[in-house]
């Protein structure tokens, strides 16, 4: 089966074969208490028995189950086996919470029950609007329909925390650029909003390249951040007590999902709970026997007031979320004073390695650039290493063509190649209104409410990350002829 | 009927070693392996002697190395992950470049015909294609992941610009540049096993393939309008399998070479033994029939084996047990 996940990832030990010596070496869970003796015992039958040595009593230890969390951790033998990976992070987890939910309100058992948020990304939803030829406002409210006919409680756009996202990177590279000089790696920023970069350069390159990486988190992040944190205590309810789902044309992005820096060790409980990619989504509304063209369109919630009146917004700059065409547009503005109705950008080596720069009186004020797909990466990565890379800002992303061509979206059909797909989609996807994020006066609001002012600790935790060097196992054993 | 006589035994390597590569003046062999040198030999009379050793580079086992056709680059691949771009214009050879990418063990390195493409394969499913620009920089132009095993080699077409791939996953691929991209647009299906080794004949229009599964096959290119009424795509050649070699090796075969001068098609194989083929040609079509073999030509597995692109019928070949030989093919 091919894999959906980004040729980057696909590179980076995503192999269905595990050596002997790889083998996973968390079978059981221990449980400890202090100060005693214990044992384990193996029965006949390859149980585990733990062994209390005062009681004399024997308990069956459970096999512990190993979660992509565990897989994370560990740069060894993460497979490309779907049924490993996806287990927690497809539909059927959804609809397992859903048919739990139903019922846990049939028989009266309310403090049970979890509010369901789902949160639908801009490039999905152009993604299924193009399948079933809907205008993206028209996908938005049948896909609105569409859960909660299901049982899901709310359903939100990521855009709004895309607003967030732009926001910060647009102001950390600002700080990263007065501070160039100071600080060694500083520049250039490179965008975190891919999982599938990210995670290949904490597994490939480590140490020298994750601090030029911006500490921004994506969107589907500071939607869990807001969902579970803000918008649980407008409810009036705790973060555990939220069944948060994301909406991705991105495979990577369950893996994102699934880090330690995004799950909460006092509520125990992610940002995102499950990532379902655009695919799975149509793949449900088959499993319902309902066209999406047919479902009952409901309005969209407004919580956030992530709407302009009864409209969808969206951001400049393409399909992969606009951020260097924010990035250069806010840093010129603040650093030098300078606006521009348009920006030029021109195609270096190939369609997916494009540059836009700043000029005054002949002179480039700042150089940045557009990488997308493996190999553009690995030539961003190898200039970086030999001190050779121009650029001041780079948008990177794993997928050839950026986020619209996720590994998680509809795949072309009959008659219809991928190029003409894409192009239709990126079509729909370009039909909505753009607006800067500084302009969303719900977003200005909660700085204030939410996060206690911009330069906040609470707004740094709530909208900032770390990546973490993933160490190579090395041994004999992992050699293969 | 011919014969293969050895003409030298060439000792130096402290390990096994991997490949043997001819210059593109046959003056000179590079040979690589386990010892994580490159050693280029030359001849001094009837003596062949080494004249480079070219290390201190490559951390782990270099694995196979390449020429570029004008001769003065030489590539090196190795399990350290990474390629390494020698240049001798300067007198002696000096390693200008340090390619990286490759996840882990690099198998197979390929100049293509223009010079200006460097084609990398490993154990990480992925074939790069490099692109030399101007300043002699090497950028990376395209990744493909069409294997889903470990690709063992990779190999340019003589007149094309099209790239061939082979692997552990049974199959041989083809590459084309698509756009600004490369993309895999055939996949060739035959061998039951490990595809270790490939190369073309003189035309571009035959190639050999030799496999784990101890056969050797030959495969045609049919072009857009063939007369045998093969069905093509677009104005891209359909290859298919023509005839298939058994019997001749009891163990996997490592390595094929098809010689451009005389047609003669050697293979080197786990079992210690080189064998060579002619062809004939009969009313039902070419067949390839044995012309010679050498039972125990190396103490131990022979991994590579190459005929001299000037010098008629003279071959190379290298084993694990650490030494090469050279070969003087007659009738």
């Amino acid at each position: 089966m091919a894999s959906h996940f980004s040729g980057a990832l696909q590179l980076t030990d995503l192999d269905d074969f595990i050596t002997p010596s790889q083998e996973c070496i968390k079978p059981v869970k221990i449980e400890r208490r202090p100060g005693k003796t214990g044992a384990i015992k193996l029965q006949t039958d390859g149980t585990y028995m733990q062994v209390d040595e005062e009681a004399g009593v024997e308990v069956k230890l459970e096999k512990a189950k190993i979660t992509l969390n565990d897989c994370l951790a560990c740069s060894g033998c993460i497979t490309s086996a779907e049924s490993v990976l996806i287990t927690q992070q497809s539909q059927e987890e959804l609809y397992r919470v859903l048919s739990k939910n139903q019922e846990n309100r049939k028989f009266g058992i309310h403090n049970e029950v979890y509010t369901v948020v789902i949160s639908i990304s801009p490039q999905s939803r152009a993604s299924l609007a193009t399948k079933y030829g809907l205008s993206v406002v028209e996908a938005a409210r049948k896909l609105t329909g569409f859960f909660k006919k299901l049982g899901c409680d709310h359903v939100f756009d990521t855009t709004f925390a895309r607003d967030f996202s732009l926001i910060e990177s647009q102001r950390e590279f600002v700080q990263r650029y007065r501070n160039r000089n100071k600080e060694n790696k500083s520049l250039p920023m490179l965008a975190s909003a891919c999982p599938g970069w990210v995670c290949y350069a904490e597994k490939t390159h480590g140490s020298y390249i994750l601090p030029y990486i911006s500490t921004t988190k994506s969107p589907q992040q500071i939607m869990g951040s807001l969902v579970k944190d803000h918008f649980s205590s407008m409810l009036g309810t705790t973060p555990e007590r939220i069944f948060h789902v994301t909406v991705m044309p991105c495979y990577d992005k369950k893996l994102e999902a699934s880090r330690e820096d995004f799950y909460s060790d006092v509520y125990r409980t992610r940002d995102v709970n499950c990532v379902l990619s655009t695919g799975e989504v149509d793949a449900m509304s088959q499993q319902e026997q309902i066209k999406l063209n047919d479902v009952e369109s409901v309005e969209l919630d407004n919580w956030f007031n992530c709407l302009d009146g009864a409209d969808l917004v969206s951001h400049d700059g393409g399909g992969s979320g606009g951020y260097l065409e924010h990035v250069i547009r806010y840093a010129a503005k603040e650093l030098f004073q300078l606006e521009f109705s348009e920006l030029n950008y021109k195609t270096l080596r190939n369609e997916d390695f494009r540059e836009v720069t700043v000029e005054q009186d002949g002179k480039i004020l700042l150089r940045c650039a557009l990488a997308y797909g493996f190999r553009n990466i690995q030539n961003v990565v190898q200039k970086l290493k030999r001190g050779k890379c121009v650029y001041d800002f780079i948008e990177v992303m794993a997928c050839p063509v950026g986020c619209l061509n996720g590994g998680g979206q509809i795949r072309p059909p009959e008659g219809v190649t991928a190029k003409e797909l894409l192009s239709q989609v990126s079509d729909v996807y370009g039909s909505v209104n753009s607006r800067t994020p500084t302009e969303n006066a719900a977003v200005a609001a909660l700085y204030g409410d939410w996060l206690g002012g911009a330069d906040s600790e609470k707004c740094h935790n709530a909208l900032h990350t770390n990546y973490h060097q993933v160490e190579k196992m090395v041994n004999a054993l992992n050699i293969k002829w | 009927m011919g014969q293969l006589k050895e003409v030298s035994c060439l000792n130096g390597h402290t390990d096994r070693v991997w490949n043997v590569s001819w210059n593109p003046t046959g003056t000179t062999l590079a040979t690589c392996g386990g010892d994580k040198t490159v050693r280029l030999w030359g001849q001094e009379g009837d003596s062949w002697v080494c004249k480079t050793i070219l290390q201190d580079n490559h951390q782990r086992t270099v694995r196979s190395t390449a020429w570029s056709p004008c001769g003065n680059l030489l590539a090196t691949v190795s399990f350290d992950a990474t390629v390494g771009i020698w240049d001798r214009r300067s007198g002696e050879f000096e390693c200008n470049a340090t390619l990286e990418g490759h996840e882990n063990e690099v198998k197979s390195v390929a100049w293509a015909p223009s010079g200006k493409l460097l084609a990398t394969c490993g154990r990480d499913k992925t074939v790069w294609i490099w692109e030399i620009s101007e300043e002699d920089e090497f950028e990376c132009a395209s990744v493909l992941h069409a294997h889903t095993q470990d690709v063992k080699k990779v190999l340019w077409h003589p007149n094309l610009p099209i790239l061939m791939s082979c692997s552990y996953d049974d199959t041989i691929k083809i590459h084309k540049e698509d756009g600004d991209d490369w993309t895999s647009f055939q996949t060739l299906e035959s061998h039951t096993s490990t595809v270790w080794s490939i190369d073309f004949d003189s035309t571009g229009e035959r190639m050999v393939s030799c496999s784990d599964d101890m056969t050797v096959k030959i495969w045609q290119a049919y072009q857009p309008g063939n007369k045998e009424g093969i069905q093509t795509t677009g104005k891209d050649a359909t290859w298919k399998n023509l005839c298939t070699l058994s019997g001749y090796h009891s163990r996997t075969i490592y390595d094929v070479s098809w010689c451009k001068l005389t047609g003669l098609i050697a293979t080197a194989g786990g079992d210690d033994k080189l064998c060579v083929f002619e062809e004939e040609v009969d009313s039902t079509g070419p067949t390839f029939v044995l012309s010679t073999a050498i039972t125990r030509a190396h103490n131990e597995d022979v991994n590579s084996v190459e005929w001299n692109p000037k010098v008629t019928g003279l071959l190379a070949s290298s084993s694990d047990s650490g030494d090469v030989k050279i070969w003087q093919y007659s009738v």
